[in-house]
């Protein structure tokens, strides 16, 4: 059984090699690419229908301290995450077959998805936290490979590199964490640290867990680490959809739950949590209100959704979060490769260059808003019941101090943002009168290996509500459905006034920061950008003058005493000789006067 | 005969040798002056071995090794004087300071501005 | 005592001897002729350090192998005793792998003037280096650790850039200034102790040695090496000879000759005077992480790639020594398999800027102008290769160093103040994400972008010489990376008895 395991992590990895370094052909590439991950699928989803607990370790690391175990763990927990990684994933590699064939670097940009998949599944089935910090890390690198994929465009490199160098300040502290877990239980097993915390003293587990939330919030995106997510948009539009939907910003919320036996008995963490939650979702979910760019409305409420999702953990109820991770993960999938189509379409990621879609392409007209019904949580869609389940945890964790209470009433808010935002983006798309297109050579909706992969993911986004069969809270569920409605039906007002305009006037003065999503890029650049470029020039400044200059300066030293003495050096034969006599002399009395 | 008096000559005989050397100009009399105190040399070494009864006679075989090495080095030392005077037309020695430091040069020879290199962005 | 496979660690040494010697015979000997000699030579002497690797037992690591002792000088009790275990072999090999590897480079490199002393400058290198590896008589070390200094000073005054002799000049002082304060440390050891013989010092593990005795002594052979490691603040003969040599020789500077100095950390400093390094090492590691913050703040600041590589050195050595300082046995495991992990990115990094720089002219990053993704491929591809593995990505070699060495300072040895060590994990973990900052900063400058308007005088991508020098490297690196275990397995034991542990 932990072959199937090690196979679907592998594979992907050997699809990877194997369109880097086989033949230059756009079919190879894309075979090697596709077959992988679908059987990765297969194999995930055996191991999920499987139910049963399979865990295996290949060998000991002896590092001279902790040993590393290198080996696989699959829980019930991980089964599940692998399957949504590798299924969307599939979606993602069947799709960019038609959205990025005719690319130049379609070999490296399918290698790159291939090896994302492959560090996913290692995170997710890994049985040791070292062996899940590898593939932890391995997906900044492909986030960062593939959100830089168009490199020609010096903002894509920037937001390339911003991407990895914002979760890679989390995860130094995720390193950090896994040290003090893992020293604080012997081990870095998991399954150990899972049974051993009890041991461990609280302040121990309040830093370790605190540690481990750095890293969580920048591979999920949660303030104060989630700036770089918005700017990730710069990728091509399908790994949008991987990365923000399936695998790394998963990743963190995933971790947590993982881990929640840990997490939950650090109250002090749990509190943070749900703090940074809460300025996340809101924030996250005004800032997509004023966006023009379709994807980075999808980048904002990808924020804001797993805030929610980061709530509901600090409320104390794994299961309602993964839920929410589940259903995110299709329907923001959805809405993104749905994204993709429309762009591919109007050739824009504006939204003042969309409108009246709906009557061209109806397939993504209907499937697009599947996703949006998702994203509000309207019933039947599968987010209503994931969002339900998360809102109820948190409603039920308010009855248990002031700061809950407040969470809840921020989760509340940013659900009734969250109806008005994807009610203006879903509006502004398919409604309206069509923008004029310069670029019309795309008749029609787009390839079949695009539109595919749009309604496979449709059903799920639509239905996996009912896969889990807990009731919604009646209370909860009226409340949500009416706030997002009360959102949805002020921006729909407003826009019925006029067509061609931007709902979001409606915010008036208080449109350009929510816009600028609060300045939080600009005062980051204050803060800590340009501090450390003055510092860099500072220290090459420092090196050339004090400390190479301490060493040029013994050498000048050397150099002008010698100086002083080959003053002598007159070429004087005399003089010399007069030099030797009178040292003689000096040494005769010497001799006499101590003698 | 007592010790004092071919102490007192070889002393004068010295003296004036070091005069020579320290003060004259003239090449070959600076070398006149180096044997008149080698020949110093050699009256003490023999008036020491004669008052000491030194029966293995060391002062004066040394003072035949200073002969013969002075002969030698009067040989090469005037060829070398009679080879400059053929090339600058003086011997003298004031004027022969080819050995002396050349005159300094200014600081630095660019290793600083090697290290400059990587400065700024 | 002597086996008779001590004999394939003189063979080490008399092949490049007789290699180096061979050349005064040749007559006149063409440029290919005296290409194909390198190869042979260094082929050569491959064989042997292969032969050592595969007749080395594993499950002995711990153990001197190999081991081959004679009388050198017997009138001062000097002995010839080489050796190898754990902690020597993979750098043995390393060693003998990268000057192959040089010869390989210097194959498709375009005329370089007087070859044939090229040649035997960098055989008598190999020499030394080697030696230093294998030397087991502190003398004898002593002596190898010296004898690489001349011909890597003229491999830089004579084949280097522009400025090279005051980098050559630099390069020599500083490092001979080191190695007098190590040999009057190492003097120190033997006229306490009576014995130059590493081995039965480090059995001893100090004793006899009264602790002050061994503070004295641990600052002059640590000063020493600390010169040649670089540590910071005695590092700024790096930058210039580095900017300054010729590919081959910055890639030998960077692969091996910095090792020479954490090798003598591992081999004499610590097991030798254990209680001088007690005493020491919280300011070792001070000294560390001021480096790695320090170099990846000085990279960040760079223009010239060729320097900007350099001064990274700085940064990873100070993970290296980091390592060292924590006295544990994760922290010296993290350092020897830093020292392997940055031998081979770090050479491969200096291959690559020599091989831009043969390319465009400069290696001035904004001359350079970016877009080079676009002109060369394969070369920026395997550029962003070895920038990743060299910040330390999981899965690559570069990272299990840094790594260990920050899980070592977590938890120092008992008797080392732990909150400081603490602190220094911390500007460790600060120092990674610099790295990672100005490695993507180059990147994004030189290989990003659109195509600028410097174009190569040299247009073709990656050639096969170019390639058979640099896929070893890259094979390597993704084997650590992916398999720590590789090089663990042989460095934990020999790190455990080193440390008095078994």
């Amino acid at each position: 059984m932990i072959v199937v395991a090690a196979l679907a992590v592998l594979l992907p990895f050997l699809g990877a090699v194997g369109g880097l370094l086989g033949p230059r052909s756009v079919r190879w590439a894309a075979w090697v690419a596709v077959v992988p991950a679908a059987v990765s699928a297969v194999l995930a989803a055996w191991l999920a229908i499987g139910r049963a607990r399979v865990s295996g370790t290949l060998t000991l690391i002896e590092t001279g301290s902790l040993p590393i175990s290198v080996g696989l763990d699959v829980t019930e927990l991980s089964a599940l995450t692998g399957v949504l990684a590798t299924v969307v994933a599939l979606a993602v590699q069947v799709y960019s077959v038609g959205y990025m064939r005719y690319e130049r670097r379609y070999r490296s940009y399918s290698a790159f998805i291939s090896l994302f998949t492959s560090a996913m599944l290692l995170v997710v089935y890994a049985a040791d936290l070292i062996v899940l910090y590898v593939g932890w890390e391995i997906m900044g690198l492909c986030s960062y490979l593939l959100i830089g994929h168009w490199w020609e465009d010096r903002a894509n490199s920037r937001a390339a590199v911003k991407a990895f160098l914002v979760t890679r300040l989390g995860d130094v502290g995720f390193l950090f964490g896994i040290f003090v877990l893992g020293f604080g239980a012997g081990s870095f097993r998991i399954d150990d640290i899972i049974t051993r915390f009890p041991e461990m003293s609280p302040a121990t587990l309040t830093v370790g867990t605190l540690l481990l939330l750095a890293g969580v919030a920048g591979k999920s995106a949660q303030a104060p680490l989630h700036t770089w997510l918005p700017d990730a948009m710069a990728g091509p539009t399908p790994i949008s959809a991987l990365i923000h939907a399936a695998t790394m910003v998963a990743a963190g919320i995933f971790v947590v739950a993982r881990l929640f036996p840990v997490f939950a008995a650090a109250p002090g963490t749990l509190t943070v949590l749900g703090a940074m939650a809460a300025l996340g979702m809101l924030g996250a979910a005004l800032a997509a209100l004023a966006q023009d760019d379709l994807k980075r409305v999808l980048a904002y409420s990808t924020i804001s959704q797993l805030a929610i999702m980061a709530g509901a953990l600090a409320a104390r109820d794994a299961d309602a979060a993964i839920f929410h991770l589940l259903t995110h993960g299709a329907f923001k999938a959805l809405l993104f490769l749905c994204a993709g189509l429309v762009i591919h379409r109007v050739a824009t990621n504006l939204m003042s260059g969309m409108g009246g879609l709906r009557r061209v392409m109806p397939i993504t007209f209907a499937t697009m808003t599947v996703g949006f019904a998702a994203l509000m949580g309207l019933p039947p869609a599968s987010g209503f019941f994931s969002k339900d389940a998360a809102l109820a945890a948190m409603g039920e964790a308010a009855r248990g101090g002031v700061l809950n209470t407040i969470f809840y009433g921020t989760a509340l808010l940013t659900v009734a943002v969250t109806g008005a935002y994807a009610t203006r983006a879903w509006l502004r798309t398919f409604f309206g009168p069509p923008a004029v297109t310069a670029d019309d050579h795309h008749t029609g909706e787009g390839p079949a290996t695009m539109l595919w992969p749009v309604v496979v993911l449709a059903v799920p986004a639509l239905l996996l509500g009912f896969a889990v069969l807990t009731p919604p809270h009646l209370g909860t569920a009226v409340l949500s459905v009416a706030l997002s409605l009360l959102g949805a039906g002020v921006v729909y007002a407003v826009w019925r006034r006029d067509r061609v305009r931007d709902p979001a006037r409606l915010l008036g003065p208080l449109r350009v920061p929510f816009e600028r999503a609060f300045y939080v890029d600009t005062v980051y650049s204050t803060l800590f950008v340009r501090p450390v470029w003055a510092l860099a020039r500072l220290v090459v400044r420092t090196d050339d003058t004090v400390v190479d200059g301490a060493v040029r300066g013994s050498g000048r030293t050397a150099q002008g005493m010698s100086g002083l003495l080959r003053f002598a050096q007159n070429g004087n034969a005399q003089v010399y000789v007069s030099g030797l006599l009178a040292g003689l002399l000096v040494i005769v009395i010497g001799a006499v006067v101590l003698g | 005969m007592h010790i004092l008096y071919p102490v007192v000559v070889s002393v004068l005989l010295f003296s004036i040798g070091i005069y020579g050397v320290l003060a004259r100009r003239n090449t070959i009399l600076v070398l006149m002056s180096v044997e008149l105190m080698l020949n110093a040399v050699n009256l003490n070494l023999i008036a020491f071995n004669v008052w000491l009864e030194d029966r293995l006679l060391g002062g004066q075989v040394l003072s035949l090794f200073v002969i013969v090495i002075a002969a030698a080095e009067l040989g090469v030392g005037l060829a070398i004087v009679l080879a400059v005077f053929r090339n600058r037309r003086t011997v003298d020695l004031d004027r022969l300071r080819d050995l002396s430091e050349p005159e300094p040069e200014h600081e630095g020879r660019g290793d600083g501005a090697a290290a400059k290199e990587g400065v700024g962005r | 005592m002597t086996t008779w496979t001590g004999w394939l660690t003189v063979a080490l040494l008399v092949i490049p001897t007789l290699g180096a010697a061979g050349l005064f015979v040749l007559h006149k000997p063409t440029e290919s002729a005296l290409k194909a000699y390198g190869v042979i030579v260094s082929g050569a002497a491959l064989l042997p350090a292969a032969a050592l690797a595969l007749t080395f037992d594993y499950g002995d690591a711990a153990a001197i192998q190999h081991e081959l002792n004679a009388p050198w000088i017997p009138g001062l009790d000097l002995r010839f005793h080489l050796g190898v275990d754990g902690i020597s072999l993979p750098l043995v090999v390393l060693t003998a792998l990268l000057t192959f590897l040089c010869f390989v480079y210097l194959l498709g490199a375009r005329a370089v003037g007087r070859r044939r002393e090229l040649v035997f400058a960098l055989l008598v290198l190999d020499i030394g280096m080697i030696g230093t590896f294998l030397a087991l008589d502190l003398l004898l070390f002593f002596v190898f650790f010296e004898v690489v200094l001349i011909p890597m000073y003229f491999v830089i005054a004579i084949w280097g850039g522009p400025r090279r002799r005051a980098a050559a000049v630099k390069f020599i002082l500083y490092t001979l200034l080191g190695s007098v304060v190590l040999l009057l440390g190492l003097l120190l050891i033997w006229s306490q102790t009576g014995t130059l013989d590493i081995v039965a010092l480090a059995g001893a593990h100090g004793a006899g040695l009264p602790r002050g005795v061994q503070i004295v002594a641990f600052i002059a052979v640590g000063v020493g090496l600390a010169v040649k490691t670089p540590m910071w603040p005695l590092h700024t003969w790096l930058p210039d000879a580095h900017t300054e040599a010729p590919t081959v020789g910055s890639v030998l500077l960077a692969g091996v000759l910095l090792k020479m100095g954490t090798y003598g950390f591992a081999r004499i400093a610590i097991p030798v005077l254990p209680d001088g390094a007690h005493a020491v090492a919280p300011w070792l590691g001070a000294f560390a992480v001021v480096g790695i913050v320090y170099g990846a703040l000085a990279c960040l600041a760079q223009r010239d790639l060729k320097r900007m590589i350099a001064y990274s050195s700085v940064g990873h050595m100070g993970f290296v020594l980091l390592g060292f300082a924590t006295l544990t046995p994760v922290g010296i495991n993290a350092a020897l398999f830093g020292n392997i992990a940055h031998g081979l990115i770090t050479g491969l990094l200096f291959f690559l800027a020599g091989a831009i720089k043969d390319r465009y002219g400069t290696a001035d990053m904004s001359a350079l102008g970016g877009g080079m993704l676009g002109r060369l491929p394969y070369l920026g591809s395997l550029l962003t290769f070895a920038c990743i593995a060299s910040l330390g990505l999981p899965g690559l070699a570069g990272f299990w160093g840094e790594m260990l060495a920050l899980l070592g300072a977590f938890q120092p040895a008992p008797g080392l103040s732990r909150p400081l060590f603490l602190v220094f994990m911390a500007v460790g973990g600060l120092g990674t994400l610099l790295t990672a900052a100005y490695f993507l900063v180059m990147l994004s400058r030189v290989t990003h972008g659109s195509p600028g308007p410097l174009v190569p005088t040299d247009g073709t991508d990656v050639r096969k010489y170019e390639y058979s020098a640099w896929v070893p490297l890259v094979l390597l690196i993704l084997l650590f990376g992916l398999w720590p275990k590789a090089l663990l397995s042989i460095t934990d034991p020999a790190v455990q008895t080193l440390l008095g542990a078994r």
